[in-house]
């Protein structure tokens, strides 16, 4: 590789966009080239200087929360009841003291449980950030041009396509025979993991099925409703899954029920 | 999508990226205030451009509505005014030429003070690309512009930034 080939090529390396052969080349030209080490040497320390957190500025408490009111959003995930619906305007200050007063009216109520309460706190914290994640790729699927990364009604097509991109490919069923056809596919977030999501569509509903990693959280899942939209943790084969739709509670019972009948484990769906 | 759906969307991605989109108005603008009233702008407008999200990058789409609400405070304003510019009150080293012997509090403000001073075209890319961890894609998407553009832009405003930063009597022997 020729310097002035290289020269234009550090910048592209040091924020990781070329591909790996343009990179191994650029490596080997930088070793045996003074002028281009130092000049890569002097972008980094600029980008160590510029990466430094005290030049970033983090959005003001002030501005979160005029935004968080704004969008009327709450961060925990709310009791299905819907009595909860109504106090949306305290929502944003709640949480934290409300946490801590319910954790002593209990510890009131049950005497000695404290502990267990302070362990499962923890638990449904993962599972609060899991969920929001869930309401968020659904919500997020809902907006974009096509819910679907594949689009089949066939589960022999949907299967194969999860198979070569997440470790292990979830449990593909069609229910269309009984109201709930298969639309496909997709890949998603969950945290930093990458989760595969089976895609139904009943009537007007869409329904997302996402297959979660086992632990962090998965297992300790809790039904919760957010803006109308409803997620229930259930068992897909062995793995620990979850559903986000809008639809009324007896439809996703029965979805639920459908799954739960196939899975083969013999467990009740909406435990 | 339905209203409900689409305002859960992006109160959740305005959320979700509010430090970014903070962070981009703070620097576009020079000052808390206007920052903060202009992502509060950018949340309202996308509230209500939510179904011209056509897919794609939404931290993209997001913080592209941010900069356009910058930009056009920017212009109704006049010009870029630093109400609160804690650095401003330091004092100048005459020492500028030893860049190693500066402290890191000074030595940040420097950088701070040389990245307001660049001209807005090659800030607003630094700041997406170097504390946003932005790729040349999402930027280009951000900023409106082709992937190239992206690459010059980081390029220029990275020689200028050093060339402002290293001392006056050595040259920018990189060619960039």
């Amino acid at each position: 590789m020729e310097c002035n080939r290289a020269v234009t090529l550090l910048e592209p390396y040091l924020d990781k966009e070329l591909d790996r052969a343009e990179a191994r080349e650029l490596e080997d030209h930088v070793d045996g080239c003074a002028d281009c080490r130092a000049a890569l040497t002097r972008l980094d320390t600029l980008r160590v200087a510029l990466r430094d957190r005290s030049l970033r500025h983090a959005a003001p408490a002030a501005l979160r929360e005029r935004i968080a009111a704004a969008a009327g959003s709450a961060d925990a995930p709310v009791p299905v009841s819907p009595a909860a619906a109504a106090p949306r305007r305290h929502r944003t200050a709640a949480p934290a003291w409300w946490r801590m007063a319910a954790a002593f009216v209990l510890t009131f109520a049950a005497g000695g449980a404290f502990v267990h309460l302070w362990n499962s706190g923890k638990a449904d914290d993962e599972s609060a950030l899991i969920a929001r994640d869930l309401f968020a790729s659904h919500w997020r699927a809902l907006a974009a041009a096509s819910p679907v990364d594949v689009v089949s009604t066939d589960r022999h097509t949907v299967k194969p396509w999860f198979a070569g991109k997440v470790a292990q490919a979830p449990l593909v069923q069609d229910f269309a025979d009984q109201g709930f056809p298969l639309v496909g596919g997709r890949i998603d977030y969950v945290g930093t993991q990458r989760v595969p999501v089976l895609v139904y569509r009943h009537g007007q509903h869409l329904i997302d099925v996402f297959v979660l990693p086992q632990g962090a959280g998965s297992a300790e899942m809790r039904p919760a409703a957010r803006l109308g939209y409803s997620l229930d943790p259930l068992i897909l084969g062995a793995q620990p899954a979850a559903v986000v739709s809008d639809m009324d509670q007896q439809e996703l019972v029965k979805f639920a029920q459908l799954i739960a009948a196939r899975s083969g484990d013999g467990k009740d769906a909406a435990h | 999508m339905s209203g409900v759906a689409a305002n859960a969307w992006v109160g959740e991605l305005a959320q979700r990226h509010l430090d970014a989109a903070y962070n981009l108005g703070r620097w576009l603008l020079g000052n808390d205030q206007d920052a903060a009233d202009a992502v509060h702008d950018a949340y309202l407008r996308a509230a209500r451009a939510a179904h011209t999200y056509a897919g794609g990058n939404a931290r993209a789409w997001w913080l592209a509505i941010v900069r356009n609400c910058c930009l056009t405070m920017l212009s109704t304003r006049g010009r870029e005014k630093p109400l609160d510019d804690e650095t401003a009150a330091l004092p100048r080293t005459a020492a500028n030429e030893v860049e190693e012997r500066v402290d890191a509090a000074q030595s940040h403000a420097r950088i701070a003070e040389h990245l307001r001073a660049l001209p807005t075209e090659f800030r607003e890319a630094l700041v997406l690309r170097e504390f946003e961890d932005l790729s040349y894609r999402e930027i280009a998407d951000v900023l409106g512009v082709p992937i190239g553009t992206v690459m010059s832009r980081l390029s220029r405003g990275r020689a200028l930034l050093q060339r402002a930063l290293e001392s006056p009597a050595r040259e920018i022997s990189s060619g960039m």
